[in-house]
């Protein structure tokens, strides 16, 4: 309950900070730091609590986008809908990959994955009506009141996703679902033994990991007002969704979240601040870093200082 | 003890003071703020520090001639890593947080398509930077760009024009399924269609593409008389190399056309000899007679050469220094920087710069085009400093730049010297 309160009043927040005099640039940065927290939080849905590394993250992404793309263009379809369309879109294909690949582990899994991004990409590249290779540069309609810009309005738009995506991926973590998928990541062999129904556990976490994913890329084509497959299906996206828990910490939901904000933050930051080579060098610093030194990320750490604390 | 940091403490003070000054002085004569982001890093970083390179010896030389009316240019600049997702909220920063007075797009269609949108919003004049069409759908009155084509066909006018003349009636399309490469090749099935040159081949090949061996073997068959190419960098390069291993067959008047890659310095010294022959577009090339452009390539060359970027810089640098010689007179011309004025004066007036005068249409774009079709000649192998010397590209297109004549049929132009 204290959860729900909480969520009730981030949103609120970030409703009364859309409509203030804050900076625009803010709203600009801030909605990459939280598409950011919901591409995390759905990677770690089956790469944190199943233990499935997933590379796929652009090809979920950008099929919600392009989801999203196909609808504004023939039906002029408001954000809403794009958002639900891309949502299915990225199910529809966490469930096609799931299927395909969740009988392959560690390595071969995440190959795989990796192989539906080039599939995803290529397809988009030869697909002419959402713009091919060339990219498609898109007209965005009127921005609804009480917002007074686009950017405002998607910053409201997709903290009440990140908030949706944590709460979901909360419940998961707590329910059966969640205990199963931990029993998978600690020996499928032994789960199946006990009667888990792992690939039942498996499919679910991909359908809502990829459904995640492509929510979080469908307003993406609205706030660039353009799309193209190069960037859409870039790998940052693959890296920056499974560096987030890594840093954050895999177990907990709360992990990916600090990790996103942690990394995305900095990346904006270091963006408009070291320019040049140096900034690309950030997410891999850190993660090696963490690797290194933080295993389990910043809620690891923080566990380990206070079980010190308490001694 | 105690005397010696009073002694530091006062030479501290008067650094301090001493410091304080000149800013002081520049604060009160004010500056004018210019931002962009450029591609640094990323598939267009190469050529976007070499386009940085002279835009910030523009920003350098205004301000030794006492900046824009009488201020000083302060020049910020960020790093988009090529990324288009990373431009919204560059150009927001820097006209809310930075609060620039001018704008420069980014290099390249990809991360300039997704600000046209907000400059628009927010009446913002912005200085195009090598894009094709990307105010096509937007339709921005303060767009104002600075590479040397309009529309498609602009591309490709020149190269049929060079294979009509050496009596070509038939065509060889080959183009990837990239980027602009698709417009221009509407735009060239178009010029084609209109001269009635028959196409005898016509194919769009993928973006990922690395062995072309079939695609020449079958253009070969084809018996085509002109091939007229669209490609990126990397299939350029494939491209080239496949054209001199199994050759286009003696009938081919005339190769190359709208291969990017080919005007970049690191490709034209790594593919040498293998480029001769080839005809293809270019935006400058030693022997156009622009006023001011071998000075500034004289000064250019110094610059690059410590930092470490493209030494020749034909193909970018001069136009981005051109983007800063059209704001001074622009600014200078309306006595203001106030965007609308600027894009007034833009828009009625002819510019004067280092890659000749331009005069802007109703798009934005320039009102004539002025893609150069060079060949290459007598290319050696690893020589960087050769593409110096006037003669190893020759302008071919258009007549009023002309430095000399196509040679056809191209297996007898790869001998020429």
């Amino acid at each position: 309950m204290r959860f729900w309160i909480g969520a009730l009043l981030l949103a609120i927040a970030a409703g009364a900070l859309a409509v203030s005099g804050v900076n625009e640039y803010f709203f600009f940065a801030a909605y990459v730091v939280i598409t950011y927290i919901v591409l995390a939080t759905a990677w770690n849905i089956l790469g944190g609590y199943a233990g499935y590394v997933n590379f796929g993250t652009p090809a979920f992404f950008g099929s919600g986008a392009y989801a999203a793309v196909v609808l504004f263009q023939a039906l002029g379809a408001p954000l809403v809908v794009q958002i639900a369309a891309g949502t299915a879109m990225g199910a529809a294909l966490g469930f096609g990959v799931g299927v395909m690949t969740l009988r392959l582990r560690g390595i071969f899994f995440a190959i795989a994955t990796v192989a539906v991004v080039f599939i995803m990409e290529t397809l988009m590249i030869n697909w002419r009506y959402v713009g091919g290779a060339t990219g498609l540069q898109l007209q965005r309609p009127e921005v609804m009141a009480p917002f007074a810009t686009y950017a405002r309005m998607l910053f409201f738009v997709m903290t009440v996703m990140a908030i949706a995506a944590v709460g979901i991926a909360r419940y998961i973590q707590t329910s059966w679902v969640g205990r199963g998928l931990r029993a998978v990541r600690d020996s499928e062999e032994a789960a199946e033994a006990n009667g888990v129904p792992t690939l039942k556990l498996k499919l679910i976490a991909c359908v809502v990991s990829g459904g995640l994913m492509g929510a979080a890329g469908a307003p993406m084509p609205m706030y660039l007002s353009f799309i193209e497959p190069a960037s859409t299906f870039s790998l940052n996206y693959a890296i920056g969704a499974l560096a987030a828990p890594m840093i954050g910490g895999t177990i907990h939901w709360l992990g990916p979240v600090i990790g996103a904000i942690v990394l995305a933050s900095l990346q904006q930051i270091v963006t408009v601040t070291i320019s040049g080579e140096m900034n690309v060098l950030v997410v891999g610093v850190l993660l090696v870093l963490f690797v290194v030194l933080a295993p389990d990320g910043i809620l690891g750490l923080f566990k380990r200082w206070l079980k010190s604390s308490s001694r | 003890m105690k005397q010696s940091r009073r002694n530091a403490l006062k030479a501290g003070a008067a650094i301090a003071a001493a410091s304080a000054l000149p800013r002081f002085a520049i604060a009160q004569a004010g500056t004018v703020k210019i931002g962009m982001s450029m591609p640094q890093t990323g598939a267009l970083g190469a050529g976007g520090q070499a386009a940085l390179l002279a835009l910030r010896m523009w920003v350098d030389e205004v301000n030794v001639r006492g900046g824009l009316l009488g201020k000083r240019v302060e020049f910020i600049v960020y790093d988009d890593q090529t990324n288009p997702a990373n431009t919204p909220g560059i150009y927001t920063k820097l006209l809310d947080v930075d609060k620039v007075d001018l704008l420069i797009a980014p290099y390249g269609t990809v991360p300039t398509a997704p600000i046209m949108p907000l400059v628009k919003e927010r009446k913002k004049l912005l200085m195009g930077n090598f894009s094709f069409q990307v105010n096509a759908k937007v339709q921005h009155d303060m767009w104002f760009n600075n590479s040397p084509w309009n529309d498609a066909s602009s591309w490709s006018d020149g190269f049929f024009r060079a294979g009509q003349k050496a009596g070509a009636k038939s065509v060889a399309i080959l183009a990837a399924d990239n980027d602009f490469a698709q417009n221009l090749a509407n735009g060239a099935r178009t010029l084609a269609k209109k001269a009635g040159i028959k196409s005898v081949y016509d194919q769009n090949y993928p973006p990922t593409t690395t062995d072309f061996s079939s695609l020449i073997r079958a253009i070969r068959a084809a018996k085509p008389e002109m091939v007229f190419v669209m490609s990126y960098p990397n299939d350029s390069v494939a491209i080239v190399r496949a054209v001199n291993e199994i050759g286009l067959g003696p009938q081919v008047q005339i190769f190359g056309g709208g291969m990017v890659g080919l005007q970049f310095t690191p490709i034209m010294a790594s593919l040498g000899s293998l480029l001769n022959g080839v005809m293809n577009y270019n935006s400058y090339v030693p022997g156009i007679k622009y006023p001011g452009i071998e000075d500034f390539l004289k000064r250019y060359s110094a610059r690059a050469k410590e930092a470490k970027v493209d030494p020749l810089g034909f193909y970018l640098p001069p136009f981005n220094y051109a983007i800063g010689q059209m704001l001074e007179q622009a600014v200078n011309g309306a006595n203001s920087i106030e965007d609308a004025k600027i894009a007034a004066y833009l828009r009625k007036s002819e510019m004067r710069t280092i890659v000749g005068p331009i005069k802007f249409g109703k798009d934005g774009e320039w009102a004539q085009a002025r893609v150069v079709q060079a060949q290459f000649r007598g290319i050696a192998d690893k020589d960087v400093e050769q593409f110096r010397q006037i003669g190893k590209q020759v302008v071919v297109y258009p007549d009023a730049y002309k430095t000399g004549d196509v040679i056809t049929p191209y297996d007898k132009a790869r001998k020429a010297k």
